[in-house]
């Protein structure tokens, strides 16, 4: 086992440049997840890991080693694919046996581990099954042990729950955690579904256009989000433009359309943008930052209450309430939220 | 509740018309095939039971004659042995060649892929024929290749009128085919498949023979046979490129309807030539089948 670290990896197709400059480690043991809009290059990034690609600048290191321009054979990676790419003249057991046997392994600790490994995943008494015979949950496990089995430095998994059902994909993220947990493997997580970064990761690497926007442990990157662009893509936030006036009591002061609120962050001095989440906004209790509103859609969403609520300065604000908590379009609405909830970005970007 | 939902969705106006029954869709190819192949090869069938007559095509007296003088004749024998023992080594030779085309083929991106299939397809725009005066103006005695030979002081080679002109010209015929059924085959591979061999650690060569080449068998299955049946009952290339000098089965047919005017014998060798064909195919599918078990069904 080992860590992963590109430095200042560029990779180009053509005029298109991919990745751009991209320094990320992923620590040993640790689960890091790629994530990002489709097209952002973080498929890219998971190829260059592998070796299917070679970055034209940068290294890549797994712990001391550079493997910039080792083959992918040479790696000893694990890779599940979002098709998972099982081969299909094989079995099961013929699949995952096939890294142990171009390793030239003695048939007898092959057929041992092999029967270990699909032990662990739940496959035992599938071995012989044809991938085509297989469930997609199945087949998903199969393409997992078979990553596994060869004991890899790294694993790297891209999009692996992308084709399943949803209820399926769900479970599986759990299973997936656990697993990597139990192997303790560095683990390089390619997904463009926050949900899945969110429950899954260590650390998150948000990607933007080939260029790392932030990497952070989820609540980090959900609570102090570094740019706009970072709030808006995970989850949902309301964005105030405002003016720094100052600090109080360790917050910041910032004159908004809705009037000053108090909240946190870096910023000292100029124009920023407040990101509030529309869970932060609830019913005024006498707080800080209190607003009064009228409501204008109210939407039904089984375990929340989404609302848009028209505020002093044309400001329209989505709020996420309990059911408990009702609210009628038309109606007037109190709001306050707390200033630790409150983050400050820079406006542009 | 659910069944007064049921009720009140609207009937379809009218039901979605479906295909027509499969019987219909098949009616003018099988008239086709049943007036024009299965209509004469009866008749064939029960010609090659008759006896040869003069002034006739046959006279209607039943016998078991022209089989057994095929089959107790070593010459027959030997005719049929060159004809198969032709088309088998045209099938290994085609895919020989052909495979690291159909690579090429099937990896090709952009402009490239289609230069290479106009490439690969644009000798089939030339009938079989003026093909082999094509090859008879480079290989015959006073061909380009030997006018070279000579030139260099060489001597002179025998390319033509023997069993390697004959090769030269069914391997070129037929190799599009071939490389045509291959390409299909390496397209189905995802590419994902090979990356993942070459990720489990196996070098581009091992990822080749244990993935990639399995994976083609279907097309290299389909390829062979097609190739295999079209050079059994190659006509125009032998006689053209191998004179009288190779001898195969479809010749002699010919000869014996044409020259010779006997249409129970030739019919009784065409029968002997495609009973024989369907053993050989019979096995290989059987064959094919077992290795090809993994395709789902």
């Amino acid at each position: 086992m080992a860590s992963i670290q590109l430095e200042g990896v560029t990779k180009r197709f053509g005029p298109v440049v991919a990745i751009h400059r991209l320094t990320l480690h992923v620590q040993e043991g640790e689960l890091l997840t790629l994530l990002g809009p489709s097209g952002c290059g973080k498929t890219t990034t998971l190829r260059l890991v592998a070796g299917f690609l070679i970055p034209e600048e940068g290294r890549i290191h797994f712990g001391t080693l550079d493997v910039t321009h080792l083959p992918p054979e040479h790696r000893n990676v694990g890779i599940v694919f979002q098709n998972y790419a099982l081969f299909p003249h094989m079995t099961v057991a013929q699949n995952v046996a096939f890294g142990l046997e171009v390793r030239g392994l003695p048939n007898a600790e092959v057929r041992s581990r092999v029967g270990e490994i699909l032990e662990r995943v739940q496959l035992r008494g599938l071995e012989h099954r044809y991938p085509h015979q297989l469930s997609g949950g199945q087949q998903q496990r199969v393409a997992l042990a078979r990553a596994l089995v060869i004991n890899p430095q790294v694993l790297l998994l891209d999009e692996p729950l992308a084709n399943l059902d949803a209820k399926l994909r769900e479970e599986m993220r759990f299973y997936i955690r656990h697993l990597q947990r139990e192997f303790g493997i560095t683990t390089l997580y390619v997904t463009h579904d926050q949900a899945e970064a969110m429950v899954l990761a260590d650390r998150i690497a948000l990607l933007r256009d080939g260029i790392l926007q932030q990497v952070a442990p989820p609540e980090e990157i959900y609570r102090r989000p570094q740019s706009r662009w970072v709030a808006d893509f995970v989850g949902l936030c309301n964005f105030l433009p405002g003016r720094v006036l100052g600090r109080e009591d360790g917050f910041l002061l910032v004159d908004t359309p809705i009037g000053v609120v108090r909240c946190s962050g870096t910023a000292d001095a100029g124009r920023v943008l407040v990101c509030v989440r529309p869970e932060s906004l609830r019913p005024d209790a006498g707080g800080t930052n209190r607003i009064v509103g009228v409501v204008r859609e109210r939407t039904f969403l089984g375990n929340l209450l989404d609302l848009q609520v028209a505020c002093p300065g044309g400001v329209v604000l989505r709020v996420q309430l309990t059911p408990t908590q009702d609210a009628r379009p038309g109606e007037p609405l109190h709001l306050e939220f707390r200033p630790q909830d409150a983050w400050v970005v820079p406006e542009d970007g | 509740m659910a069944r007064a939902v049921e009720l009140a969705r609207p009937e379809p106006r009218r039901p979605v018309r479906s295909a027509p029954p499969a019987v219909l869709l098949l009616l003018p190819a099988g008239l086709f095939l049943v007036v024009f192949f299965l209509v004469p090869y009866v008749n064939m069938v029960r010609m090659s039971f008759l006896t040869k007559a003069q002034g006739a095509a046959f006279a209607n007296v039943v016998t078991l004659e022209n089989y057994l003088r095929i089959f107790g004749d070593t010459f027959y024998w030997r005719v049929i042995g060159r004809t198969f023992w032709l088309a088998g080594l045209t099938t290994v030779l085609t895919l020989v060649l052909g495979y690291p085309l159909a690579y090429a083929v099937a990896r090709a991106s952009g402009p490239r892929r289609p230069l290479l299939l106009m490439l690969l397809l644009a000798p089939l725009l030339v009938g079989a024929v003026v093909r082999s005066y094509g090859w008879m103006i480079l290989l015959g005695r006073v061909g380009l290749i030997n006018q070279v030979l000579r030139a260099l002081g060489r001597g002179e080679a025998e390319l033509m009128y023997n069993i390697l002109g004959v090769l030269i010209g069914l391997v070129h015929v037929y190799l599009p085919f071939m490389v045509l059924a291959v390409a299909g085959a390496l397209e189905q591979i995802p590419p994902d498949v090979e990356l993942a061999a070459r990720s489990l650690g196996a070098s581009p060569w091992r990822t080749f023979w244990r993935v990639t080449w399995p994976l083609s068998l279907p097309g290299v299955f389909s390829g062979a046979m097609l190739v295999f049946v079209l050079a059994l009952s190659a006509y125009v290339i032998p006689i053209l490129l191998g004179g009288n000098n190779v001898l195969v089965m479809p010749m002699l047919i010919v000869q014996m309807l044409l020259d010779a005017f006997n249409w129970p014998f030739g019919s009784a060798m065409a029968m002997v030539l495609f009973g024989l064909a369907c053993v050989v195919l019979w096995a290989y599918v059987k064959a094919m089948n077992r290795a090809l078990r993994w395709i789902p069904r």
